[in-house]
């Protein structure tokens, strides 16, 4: 039961994955790349560190602190990138 | 985790390896630089070298990418000395036909990724000073021909306004050896 | 699980290829940021999948650092425009 949400947790990060990052081939706006970035990537990366927290438990102090700084250091990235390339002299 | 997988992993490395080489921009080439040092601690994790790895993201990516990225920025600039009365000039005190000036030398240097800088000086003395204490690499000074003219010391830079630009550059040399004979002769026919 | 990871390493193919073919210089350090993430992520499936503690640890560590350092680099970027 376990193996099989583990799998799912896989599968789910990965579809993610590609979602959040198909979108930067083209033609759209530093921002809206960003967006579906910061979003989508980070998610479907959590997505994967839990699908791996779930078929070895015995690591979780390392998974969790993954966990952590993906979510912390992310979205601050994401801040960060934004208000450099948006300020413009 | 077999064979399969470890080889298509380090066919990353020379994949970036040749974007990094083959990009001209050289900042640019610092992002890719970063990614390449993202690819190789991946590769070196993979091959079990875990203390490489570590110091190829400490090192390789984060602290030589910052220090190359001072290093460029500083020394990819071309300082420009002006006369002006205050300390700094502002955008919206200049004169037409210097904004003109400035905007087609800023396109000349472009093609090279170099930057402009401007340094402002009280008088034309020490703007000549500064010039031959090789504080800026070039001078800009009102002339009979076209509003402005550009002197500069370095030839690389005399060779590229020559082509690029519409205002008359000159080297420095010439200008003193000018003034030189000038002085001369005013002593020889007093 | 080996399709997994043909599968990310895919994924992580596709912002190399947009830093290669974009000029804009912003939209290289996104891919730069979707890259370091990946490849974090993928030197944690990789110690999972090995059980090494060791290469675990790593990963994390690059995990956190890779996104410092492009917030240094971001910030020195913008710096570049302004004299």
């Amino acid at each position: 039961m376990v193996d099989i949400i583990s799998y799912f947790c896989f599968g789910l990060g990965i579809v993610f994955w590609f979602w959040g990052t198909v979108p930067l081939v083209g033609d759209r706006s530093v921002l809206f790349k960003l967006h579906s970035l910061s979003v989508a990537d980070t998610l479907g990366s959590m997505s994967i560190v839990v699908g791996l927290l779930l078929k070895i438990p015995n690591e979780w102090p390392l998974l969790i602190l993954a966990l952590i700084s993906l979510a912390i250091w992310n979205t601050i990235l994401g801040y960060v990138l934004a208000y450099c390339s948006s300020s413009r002299e | 985790m077999n064979n399969t997988d470890i080889l298509v992993i380090v066919s990353l490395l020379p994949l970036s390896a040749l974007m990094l080489v083959l990009q001209v921009n050289p900042y640019h080439a610092l992002v890719i630089r970063g990614i390449l040092g993202a690819v190789a601690a991946l590769v070196y994790a993979v091959l079990g070298a875990a203390d490489v790895a570590l110091t190829e993201a400490l090192v390789g990516t984060m602290l030589s990418i910052t220090l190359y990225a001072v290093a460029v920025r500083s020394s990819l600039v071309m300082r420009l000395g002006v006369v002006t009365e205050g300390e700094t000039l502002s955008e919206e005190e200049m004169p037409e036909g210097f904004g003109q000036l400035l905007s087609e030398l800023r396109t000349a240097l472009k093609k090279y990724h170099v930057r402009l800088e401007l340094v402002c000086y009280v008088n034309e003395e020490a703007l000549e000073q500064a010039l031959q204490d090789h504080e800026v690499h070039g001078t800009c000074l009102p002339s009979e021909i076209k509003e402005y003219q550009i002197i500069t010391r370095i030839e690389r830079l005399y060779e590229i306004f020559q082509a690029d630009t519409t205002f008359p550059v000159s080297r420095w040399e010439d200008v003193v050896a000018k003034k030189l004979t000038q002085q001369a002769e005013l002593s020889l026919n007093p | 699980m080996n399709l997994m990871l043909l599968a990310m390493l895919l994924a992580l193919l596709i912002p190399m290829y947009e830093a290669w073919q974009d000029d804009n210089i912003w939209q290289k350090m996104l891919a730069f940021a979707s890259i370091a993430t990946k490849t974090s992520i993928l030197i944690l499936v990789v110690s999972v999948l090995r059980d090494d503690w060791m290469i675990g640890v790593v990963g994390v560590l690059i995990l956190s650092l890779g996104n410092a350092s492009l917030m240094l680099l971001a910030q020195i970027i913008k710096r570049l425009n302004q004299i």
